[in-house]
């Protein structure tokens, strides 16, 4: 098993905003995609998915919609809204800049 | 924000919807999560144990998953509301003081502030009314109608006199109020008639056509509201006015009741040519974007060529524009402004009170508060809790306040002065309510703070040490309360002083003899009909045939005057006297002229100083005679004696028909009683040449009848047994005139009194409930005493000195304090100093008595206190 990683405060809302970029889906697979995209190296408890949903739909950057899920039972889809796609872009800019700027510094100082 | 504050307020309020979601959405997670690792190839119990592990606690993911929602801050207000019902339905003493308390402040302070709201700060009732001005000074039509043509600054103007017209073809004949104006007043205000139309220029003119606008009251008390009433016609001194208009209902005129309009060239062709009679109110219209500086400029030289074109009627005469509102409230603002300061001093009061009853609340909770706050309740949280406590008492305060307003509103009105009688719009509205519930809320906020903040301060483990009653216990709230009581004391001394003043002046006014006696006099208005009393004798005729019948009735007497005391009409002349060297015109002196007939001195009960006084024998085809008073003899005979001398009115055009000076009479009281006294000239109806003095009021002294309503029938069918087409109008005893006069002075008092009282009770409830709650807390030392041997006078003296010193304390802030505020009422005072010692001295000594009155009941419990009990209490 690869080693896990501790998530960096604030990270956690950031690729829960990019998950859903492509589509709307449910909290389960929003944990298995995250674990499978980074081969198993995060991966996202329960315990701080689900407040973590609830805080980005309370600041309206994400909506939720009962629905299918893929096995045919009742389950609570999150999309992204227009605020949560600005959200998305602006944080993935300020994560980029940071970690050019924090790999500069490790090679060169 | 928005989407933040919806989602949490669905979270809270479809609180089980939410909460079931929530427990399906975790549910489906576990479900997909065991299928996964049972498709791994796990067992079924080692998959749920593996699922359960990941998963986690259950309770406190959802509680995480609340706040994520935001949901905590409602749900803690909520609780802190509960808890807060619940404190004070266990402590209703408390409860009950405090809100009345508040009430009372914001109750007072809000029916003040309607009132202040709709006289001094609500517009007039006419379109664009900050351009609407009026002249100072009333003018006659002619010059109307030249600063109209002359000026550059003014759009409309018109002017206005009250006359009183006889409506004859009613069950009675009966006078009606008639504003006899000229076209272009109505157009000035600005109000469009309901019905037809206003009157136009062009029959605004010598020979015009008789036809009036009427007042939707008129219309609807006269002619019963008929609907087809343009075009019906009345008869109104004799002669037949068609209405053309009725005017709304909202609509008056800035200053004089009125029933019907006339153009004042068709009803009163004989004043209406003469540059002179200047007795037209007059109001103007600002052109657009003129100011009042701008306007003034140009009236005041239109004035000046009017003085150079006619010396002799406008050679002194100014013209001053005021804005119309000013004019309106003028009289009236000084004492409303002093009765908003005195309502806040109650209001300040009230406050103060409010603060110390939760000051005390919060020391005696101080412990709950240290215990929870050691249970990890932050600091916040707990001043957010007494807060919302204070808030709760502060807006139950307010509601109660609000009823208490309305209700002293309709109290306020009903004891309408004059001016506030205007003022028809005075109510309360969504801003008041917005006022209201703006003062209770900061009220609450400010005043819980205050104390909260005392209680929580501090080191836990020392106030725990505390054990409850301890002596330091919250040395912050006892100066707090301390000064709170003496505050109160100083506010309240200074409204008992202001209270105190008004009612010396009021007492001091009412004691101002008003140069006659008032009691028993019957009074009422007759006027005669010019179409049959046009010449002096017909008139005389009818005068003195009324009088014999009505002085022939057992046990009554009767006269005739044309303008009586306290009726609020006024006629003056200029005056010469015989022998002195002619003034120039237009410079002449002034003096009040009044007719009498039958014995008026007598049947008034004024005292004739010198000479005598005027009898039936001074008739015409006599020697003409007059009665002086006092003041005129000051200023025209200071050193002489006027018996004798020979007096007229200043005349241009004809020859002085010269009366001789018979008697001196004692100065009357013609205005109001604070007014010093008019130069006055009386002189016989029958030997006047002025015919155009029709009216008269019927003066009638009746021993303890003068109110009976049988004298009043009696003198009815006397007058119509003359003439059946003679109304009989204001029948009025002349007690009710006096009482008319002082009605703004009592007023004053009244509401003054009532606020001081209210302060009063305040500052009493304020330091008893200090001297209680100290006592409970001494209760102990107290103890101490009195096992030493100290006698209840001495505890009683103990406790009550306490009392006065807190209440000494500030009630000498207060004599200060009053001593420099109770200027601002010199012009409401009547011959009485804002530092007048007496009123300090008394009023003092009042308010200290109250307070020891306060403090007994306390210091009486103190000497009960059992030193056995009290020394175990700890």
């Amino acid at each position: 098993m690869p080693p896990r990683i501790e998530l960096p405060q604030g990270t956690l809302d950031l690729l829960i905003l990019r998950c859903l970029a492509n589509e709307a889906q449910h909290g389960w697979a929003i944990s298995e995609r995250l674990q499978q995209i980074s081969k198993d190296v995060l991966r996202v408890q329960q315990g701080s998915l689900y407040p973590a949903l609830h805080r980005l739909e309370r600041r309206g950057w994400i909506a939720a919609k009962w629905g299918a899920s893929e096995n045919n039972r009742r389950a609570k889809f999150y999309s992204l809204t227009r605020k949560g796609q600005k959200q998305l872009e602006a944080e993935r800019e300020a994560w980029e800049a940071l970690t050019t700027a924090v790999a500069q510094v490790l090679r060169t100082a | 924000m928005l989407t933040d504050l919806l989602y949490r307020l669905r979270s809270l309020f479809r609180r089980e919807t939410v909460e079931a979601e929530l427990d399906e959405e975790l549910r489906f997670h576990y479900q997909r999560q065991m299928e996964k690792l049972m498709a791994s190839g796990l067992k079924r119990d080692e998959a749920t144990r593996q699922a359960r592990v990941e998963v986690g606690g259950q309770e406190q993911l959802k509680e995480e998953c609340r706040d994520a929602r935001g949901v905590q801050l409602f749900e803690n207000s909520l609780r802190d509301l509960r808890y807060s019902l619940r404190m004070l339905r266990k402590s209703p003493g408390f409860t009950v003081v405090a809100v009345l308390t508040l009430a009372l402040g914001i109750g007072a302070n809000t029916a003040i502030f309607s009132v202040i709201d709709s006289v001094l700060l609500s517009p007039l009732p006419y379109p664009d009314p900050a351009r609407l001005v009026t002249l100072r000074q009333n003018d006659s039509l002619r010059n109307i109608d030249d600063i109209l043509h002359q000026t550059k600054t003014l759009a409309h103007g018109g002017g206005v006199t009250i006359e009183r017209m006889d409506y004859t073809g009613g069950p009675e004949p009966v006078q009606i109020r008639a504003a006899y104006v000229n076209a272009g007043l109505l157009e000035t205000l600005g109000i469009a008639p309901m019905l037809g139309r206003l009157l136009s220029p062009d029959e605004d003119v010598k020979g015009g056509p008789h036809n009036m606008v009427i007042t939707h009251r008129f219309w609807q008390e006269f002619l019963s509201g008929d609907p087809n009433v343009l075009g019906r016609s009345l008869t109104l001194n004799g002669n037949r006015y068609s209405v053309i208009g009725v005017m709304p209902a909202s609509f008056a005129l800035p200053e004089d009741e009125t029933d019907i309009f006339v153009s004042l060239w068709v009803a009163y062709p004989e004043a209406a040519p003469f540059r002179g009679v200047h007795f037209m109110h007059t109001y103007w219209r600002l052109s657009p974007g003129v100011t009042l500086e701008q306007a003034q400029a140009d009236i005041s030289g239109i004035a000046g060529r009017l003085a150079q074109q006619y010396p002799d009627t406008e050679g002194k005469r100014q013209k001053t524009l005021v804005p119309l509102h000013q004019w309106l409230v003028g009289d009236i603002r000084p004492a409303l402004l002093v009765l908003f300061g005195a309502v806040g001093l109650v209001f300040l009061i009230a406050c103060a009170n409010f603060a110390g009853l939760l000051t005390a609340r919060a020391v005696s909770r101080r412990q709950e508060f240290v215990v929870r706050a050691s249970l990890g309740a932050g600091r916040s949280r707990l001043l957010v809790q007494a807060i919302t406590e204070s808030v709760v008492l502060s807006l139950l305060g307010g509601a109660i306040g609000l009823a208490l307003a309305k209700w002293g509103t309709s109290l306020l009105v009903s004891l309408k002065p004059a001016e506030l009688d205007r003022f028809r719009g005075i109510q309360m509205d969504g801003r008041l309510f917005a006022f209201i519930f703006s003062i209770s809320l900061l009220t609450g906020i400010l005043f819980g703070l205050i104390p909260a903040l005392g209680a929580t301060s501090g080191n836990a483990a020392d106030a725990l040490k505390e054990s409850g009653r301890g002596n330091t216990a919250g040395k912050f709230s006892d100066a707090f309360r301390n000064g709170l009581v003496a505050t109160e004391f100083a506010l309240a001394l200074i409204l008992l002083v202001a209270a105190g003043l008004m009612i010396k002046g009021f007492t001091r006014l009412q004691s101002v003899s008003p140069g006659f006696n008032p009691s028993d006099l019957m009074t009422m208005h007759l006027q005669l009909p010019i179409t049959r009393y046009d010449k002096i004798p017909q008139q005389t005729a009818f005068r003195r045939e009324l009088l014999t019948h009505l002085n022939g009735l057992p046990g009554v007497q009767a006269a005739m005057v044309t303008d009586l005391p306290f009726g609020g009409n006024y006629l003056d002349h200029r005056f010469a006297v015989d022998g002195r060297p002619p003034v120039p015109v237009g410079n002449e002196p002034v003096v009040q002229t009044l007719s009498v007939m039958g014995d008026y001195f007598e049947v008034m009960q004024i005292p004739i100083l010198a000479g005598r006084g005027l009898t039936e024998m001074d008739r015409e085809n006599q020697p003409l005679v007059a009665v002086v008073s006092e003041e005129l003899v000051r200023r025209f005979f200071p050193n002489e004696n006027p018996l004798g001398a020979r007096v007229d009115f200043a005349r241009t055009d004809e020859p002085h028909q010269w009366m001789t000076i018979v008697g001196v009479a004692r100065d009357v009281k013609h205005g109001t009683l604070n007014e010093p006294p008019e130069a006055t000239m009386y002189a016989p109806f029958a030997q006047s040449d002025e015919p155009w003095r029709r009216w008269m009021s019927l003066i009638v002294r009746q021993r303890g009848l003068a109110r009976s309503s049988g004298l009043i029938a009696e003198v009815k069918q006397q007058v119509w047994a003359i003439d059946n087409q003679i109304p009989v109008s204001e029948i009025r005893s002349m007690e009710d005139w006096m009482s008319v006069s002082l009605a703004r002075q009592r007023f004053n008092m009244v509401l003054l009194g009532l606020f001081a009282g209210l302060a009063m009770l305040l500052a009493a409830v304020g330091i008893y409930g200090t001297m209680a709650y100290r006592v409970s807390q001494r209760t102990n030392e107290i103890g101490i005493h009195i096992a030493l041997g100290a006698q209840g006078a001495d505890v009683l003296k103990l406790v009550l000195g306490d009392g006065a010193k807190l209440a000494l304390a500030g009630i000498a802030v207060g004599i200060v304090g009053a001593a420099a505020i109770t200027r601002v009422m010199a012009s409401l005072l009547f011959e009485v100093t804002p530092t007048d010692p007496i009123t300090f001295v008394l009023t003092t000594l009042l308010l200290a008595t109250v307070a020891l009155a306060a403090c007994y009941l306390p210091a009486r419990r103190a000497t009960r206190v059992d030193p056995m009990v009290a020394l175990r209490y700890e």
